[in-house]
């Protein structure tokens, strides 16, 4: 480094290039700065078309689980089958099993395709009778021992189909797999198609996938929501009582009597941590302390409600903190200012001011509650459960399901009935979400405050 | 009397206390409240706070202990030799639980009264068909040992019960009688009730600090009990993992690492590129308006739950990479793998890196893009040069967040890797995870005390230290980041 | 009033016009922050731009090296000529034309690097040397034009955020001088700098001159009156007054100009 001034090689002034002409260098540097722009857009492009497959999938999916292809038939409850000694004695009249109404729908649909003039070729009556769901008969006998004068009588009844024929009609199986499949046959598949074009099957839209109980390995077409919709709502109520007053008070005291001491920061890295624990040691903490050790019932709402609450506490105390944070200090010195003390400065000024803040978290922090599966499998919330829980409290005791967890279940049978299911399970648990977030944007736009 | 009507009695007693405060209060001073030291409600709300709270920790603290003491008085009257082959003391008290509820139900709907229960014998009575017919389903015929202790058992829980209700009315009751004598026009009611308030608002934020020790605790314990049936040594150093019912499981940690650190690191691999470019445009490319739009889509990602991606791992991408990749290729065949597992966590993680890179990088100060821009620097040169590198504390601890997520994400992994405990570098073969083997070992039927039950616990912490040892570290270094620019 | 005996010892002794600015102006969205502004800053000399604030000097000098198109919404009409040519015109890249009109700011903004890749930034990117030996001697060739050297030579990998606040406003400079810039911008270089540092970057701005047209922006008259030989008032939005130094602070010709420079409006 020597005589550096005689060194620097630049042009003097006058020789300068004419900056209206672009030099090769500066042409490969505006390349790749082009570039560079480019893998900023792909990269962006790549996680919204990510999102999109990913609804797309779930949603081409599953939204033929909202339909149900089901056979309208009129079905003639004949005493002397049913009643035998006809005095309707309700335990008489529950000794009578399913076989019994299946034969009563087996001989209803026969009597509907001849009315049709559809004639079941190459079909023995077995075959025609499997296509009715196994599901249909029961359903039928609840409805007489709900109503014992019905006997007597012809009602119109909406047989579900088998899982086969339904999914013939989705697109899931055709008269080639039906060849490969001993569940089903191409005669019952064409047989379906000309009830179908004969108006005798329909594809109403399916409530009892919204509301009913889950169904067996063999009865997909019977599967529904119901326990594990109830299940969830009954472990969000107890979320939402729970985690609200607690991160709540939390917070207040964190942010606002806390001094900075030791303990604080203790309280203050438990919460950072505990909000990146990962959700199945949630789960193992459910079942050693809340199970094993304090002998709760397992599968029950209010386990589960336990475990998601310590799970979102840390969300909402952190949302919470951040909106008594923004309510501005100047309010606060006014009611401190007129004698009010720090209490209820707190409760009458601060907490009002911040609680649409508080709401849109405590919000948040339930709809990634409601999502939850991980900790819920492990404190058995996973295992087979058709009872609807009864209500509340004592009903936060009994054995359900939750809406992931039910989707996680769907996925884990052999049927590939159930791959809709799942997709149309989540598509409500998706629906809740969307409108549990909408509603905490809604909030924040209504109430957002600019001081 | 059930709990639900316990609690509704002590509250009402309180509502009941905080109106015959306010009351008292005011006819101490003959209707002239200025001569009170607070205004009148306070006076209510000692009232009120001394009645419920003490009495509801009370009963929360002793429905948490009750059934371990009962547990514990009640195995201990189980002899080693009552115990039959092939069953052990925590079977046995399952039956026993189920016998004390039988009796419940019996005398609640199958007609009988005490004295029928006490002189109740196994050898004389169908025990077990007689609780058949109350719906309790008992696996074997009932010894009298068995009989006996779930005898026990029901009438400790009736005497617990009994203990508990008469305790929480007396708690009650006294902390009524206690507030309401000490109100005097001259008593500091506001003050009372506000140190009272925030001892509340302290314990509220207790929960925090009980949830982790609750955490450490039922892991270490459990571990604990696992190292005293399987070797330590094995667990830590053994490279197969072969779970039998029989017993003689192999239950060596490394397969299960494997998969978890190769699934994971696939998933940064995805994740990281695609969140970081995200950030970088969204901070210093995109105008407000494609911002106002893209930047909430990236985040809707974080916001679906695991359980929607891991449907999409089994019946999309799975498939999906076997078909396009895996087979065409000669990888293997199966649709579940270190792949499909991966990509998709990927696709989660994108928000996690991107939002946070994203605050980091507009946490770079203006001046140093000015000054770049000043000496006629592009703007990918800037970024690349200048804020790329004043960023990257906070984008390295960004990348250990999405990790530690990644590490402990569950259900993509339950249901996009596979089962199989291997230790192969092909990523389309089906591999397993630390999280996947939690859920399987507790959610299987293998009985709770086993070494194959127990070491998901053992699982569970090495997931546990794991992960609380990359947040921390992210932790600090994001800190210590904002702390230089603030 | 100003008692400083330079002002009229100086001369100004360059005549190339460097920059030549015709009716200038600028828009911030709806707001006209800069009204036709006509100028012409000479080459070889200090050209002080003051005024109150807000009256659009920091504005009208980073459109001299097109620092305001990384602002959206300010839009630009008018003609900037660097050596008669439209540095506004469609065919020229700002990039080209920031490395030959460099900049300092006004607050110190070393980048978190060493003070060698901080200073040897700019030859880099622009491709400025052939190879290392080249870069060293650009390097310190730059840090002594900032009257740096001696302070860092010894430690040249030390970051440059570790200096004090002249020192890292020297590097700054020292940095914007190693692209060998015709025009140096200066947009109060001294406000984030105590008495004694502000000294030292006085003083090396008038060094500067010698190879160098400098424009600086400050807030302070002395120091317009201490370091340049052209003024320029801006009052508004608008170019009130420009002329030699000693001329707008002995006898300034509009009524505006006095008032701000006796202190009544600023």
């Amino acid at each position: 480094m020597t005589a550096p001034s005689t060194n620097i090689p630049v042009p003097a002034a006058d020789f300068r290039p004419s900056l209206y002409k672009t030099d090769s260098r500066t042409k490969r540097r505006n390349a790749a700065e082009t570039r560079f722009r480019a893998y900023g857009i792909a990269a962006v492009a790549f996680g919204v078309l990510a999102l999109v497959v990913l609804l797309t999938s779930v949603l081409s999916q599953g939204l033929s689980a909202f339909r149900q292809t089901t056979m309208v038939m009129q079905v003639e409850l004949d005493p002397a089958v049913l009643d035998k000694t006809g005095n309707r004695d309700p335990a008489e009249l529950g000794k009578v099993t399913t076989i019994t109404y299946g034969r009563l729908l087996d001989d209803a649909l026969n009597k509907e395709l001849a009315g049709k003039g559809l004639i079941p070729e190459g079909m023995s009556a077995r075959d025609v009778s499997a296509m009715i769901s196994k599901e249909a008969p029961a359903q039928l006998r609840k409805i007489v021992l709900a109503d014992p004068s019905k006997i007597g009588s012809t009602i119109s009844f909406d047989a579900w189909t088998g899982g086969r024929i339904d999914g013939f009609f989705k697109g899931r199986v055709t008269m080639e797999s039906a060849q490969l499949d001993s569940n089903v046959t191409p005669e019952q598949l064409q047989l379906a198609q000309a009830m179908r074009d004969a108006g005798l099957i329909t594809m109403p839209f399916n409530w009892a996938f919204i509301t009913g109980p889950d169904a067996s390995e063999v009865r997909p077409e019977a599967a529904g929501l119901g326990v594990a919709i109830l299940g969830s709502a009954y472990m969000m109520l107890i979320v939402l009582a729970l985690a609200l007053p607690i991160g709540v008070a939390a917070s207040i005291y964190l942010e606002e009597f806390a001094s900075k001491n030791w303990f604080t920061d203790l309280i203050e890295v438990n919460i950072a941590n505990l909000a990146a624990v990962p959700s199945i040691v949630f789960g193992i903490l459910g079942l050693a302390v809340f199970i094993n050790f304090a002998g709760m019932p397992q599968s029950s709402p209010l386990v589960g409600g336990l475990v998601l609450t310590l799970m979102t506490l840390p969300t909402i105390i952190i949302s919470t903190r951040a909106a008594l944070k923004a309510v501005p200090p100047s309010i606060k010195d006014a009611a401190l200012g007129v004698g009010a003390s720090k209490t209820q400065t707190i409760f009458h000024h601060v907490l009002p001011l911040a609680m649409p803040g508080i709401l849109t978290g405590t919000i948040i922090g339930l709809a990634q509650a409601l999502g939850e599966t991980a900790p819920l499998l492990l404190i058995g919330m996973v295992a087979f459960v058709r009872d609807y829980p009864g209500a509340p409290p004592e009903g936060f005791l009994d054995p359900a399901s939750a809406l992931p967890v039910q989707v996680y279940n769907f996925t884990q049978r052999a049927d590939p009935a159930f791959v809709e299911r799942a997709s149309g399970a989540i598509i409500v648990l998706l629906v809740f979400l969307l409108a549990m977030n909408i509603l905490a944007v809604i909030l924040r736009r209504k109430f957002e405050r600019r001081w | 009397m059930s709990i639900g009507l316990l609690s509704l009695i002590v509250i009402v007693l309180a509502v009941a206390g905080y109106f015959a405060g306010r009351r008292l209060a005011v006819s101490k001073v003959a209707g002239d409240i200025r001569k009170l030291h607070s205004l009148p409600s306070y006076y209510g709300q000692t009232v009120f706070l001394f009645t419920a709270v003490p009495a509801l920790l009370f009963l929360a603290a002793w429905l948490l202990i009750q059934p371990l003491l009962i547990e514990s008085r009640v195995s201990a009257m189980l002899n080693v030799a009552d115990v039959p082959d092939g069953s052990s003391v925590s079977l046995m008290m399952t039956d026993v639980r189920r016998i004390a509820n039988g009796i419940d139900l019996m005398l609640a709907k199958g007609g009988l009264n005490s004295a029928d229960i006490a002189a109740m014998r196994t050898d004389l009575t169908d025990v077990r068909g007689r609780l058949a017919e109350v719906g309790v389903a008992l696996g074997t015929n009932v010894t009298p040992a068995v009989f006996a202790a779930g005898k026990a058992y029901h009438d400790l829980s009736g005497t617990s019960r009994m203990m508990m209700t008469v305790g929480v009315l007396a708690l009650a009751l006294a902390g009524f009688v206690y507030a309401i004598s000490r109100i005097q026009p001259e008593f500091r009611a506001r003050n009372v009730t506000e140190a009272f308030v925030k001892v509340l608002l302290i314990g509220a934020s207790c929960i925090a600090i009980l949830t982790t020790v609750g955490i450490v605790l039922s892991l270490v314990f459990e571990t604990i009990s696992f190292f005293r049936i399987y070797p330590a040594k094995d667990f830590f150093l053994s490279l197969t993992w072969n779970p039998k019912f029989g017993g003689g499981s192999d239950l060596g940690i490394w397969p299960l690492i494997w998969g978890t650190l190769y699934i994971s690191f696939i998933a940064l691999l995805v994740s990281v590129p695609v969140g970081i470019f995200a950030a970088i445009f969204l901070a210093e490319y995109a105008s407000k308006k494609v911002r106002a739009v893209a930047k909430p889509l990236i985040e809707i990602l974080a916001g679906i739950p695991t359980i929607v991606y891991g449907l999409f791992a089994l019946i999309t991408v799975g498939p999906m990479l076997r078909d396009y990749f895996a087979q065409p290729m000669g990888f293997g065949s199966s649709s579940s793998s270190v792949m499909t597992a991966g990509v998709v966590m990927g696709l989660m993680l994108i928000p996690f890196v991107s939002s946070l890179s994203d605050d980091i990088i507009n946490a770079v100060p203006q001046s140093l893009r000015d000054g770049s821009y000043g000496l006629g620097a592009t703007q990918s040169e800037t970024i690349k040069q200048v804020i790329l590198p004043a960023a990257l504390p906070g984008i390295v601890g960004a990348v250990l967040l999405a990790a530690s997520r990644a590490i402990g994400e569950t259900m993509i992994v339950v249901m996009g890797a596979g089962a199989a405990a291997k230790m192969s570098l092909n990523p389309f073969e089906a591999m397993t995870t630390v999280t996947v083997k939690i859920v399987s070992q507790l959610t299987g039927d293998t009985e709770f005390a086993s070494p194959e039950t127990l070491v998901a616990f053992a699982l569970g912490l090495t997931l546990f230290v794991f992960t609380l040892g990359l947040n921390i570290l992210a932790l600090v270094i994001v800190r210590k980041y904002r702390e230089q620019y603030e | 009033m100003m008692n400083d005996m330079r002002l009229t010892e100086r001369v100004v002794d360059a005549t190339k016009i460097k920059i030549s600015a015709k009716d200038v102006q600028v828009y911030y969205g709806a707001s006209h922050a800069i009204k036709d502004v006509n100028i012409e800053i000479l080459d070889k000399t200090v050209t002080a731009f003051i005024g109150p604030s807000g009256c659009g000097k920091s504005t009208f000098l980073r459109c001299l090296n097109r620092m305001n198109d990384t602002i959206p919404i300010c839009r630009v009409e008018g003609k900037i000529l660097l050596d008669s040519e439209d540095i506004y015109d469609r065919k020229v890249d700002p990039v080209q034309l920031r490395a030959r009109v460099g900049m300092v700011f006004q607050k110190p903004n070393p980048f978190p690097k060493s003070i060698y890749d901080n200073v040897s930034y700019g030859p880099k990117i622009h491709g400025l040397t052939r190879n290392k030996a080249e870069l060293d001697a650009v390097v310190e060739s730059s840090l002594r034009k900032a009257a740096l050297w001696n302070e860092v030579k010894d430690r040249l990998d030390a970051p440059g955020t570790g200096l004090s606040g002249g020192q890292q406003q020297r590097l700054c400079i020292a940095r914007a001088v190693a692209t060998s810039p015709e025009v140096l911008l200066m947009d109060e270089p001294c406000s984030a700098l105590d008495p004694i540092a502000t000294a030292q970057v006085e003083e090396l701005i008038d060094e500067l001159r010698t190879n160098f047209s400098v424009v600086i922006v400050t807030h302070s008259m002395q120091q317009a009156a201490r370091v340049s030989q052209k003024t320029a008032f801006f009052h508004l939005g608008n170019l009130v007054e420009y002329g030699d130094t000693a001329q707008i602070f002995t006898k300034p010709s509009d009524p505006r100009t006095e008032s701000y420079i006796t202190g009544r409006i600023g």
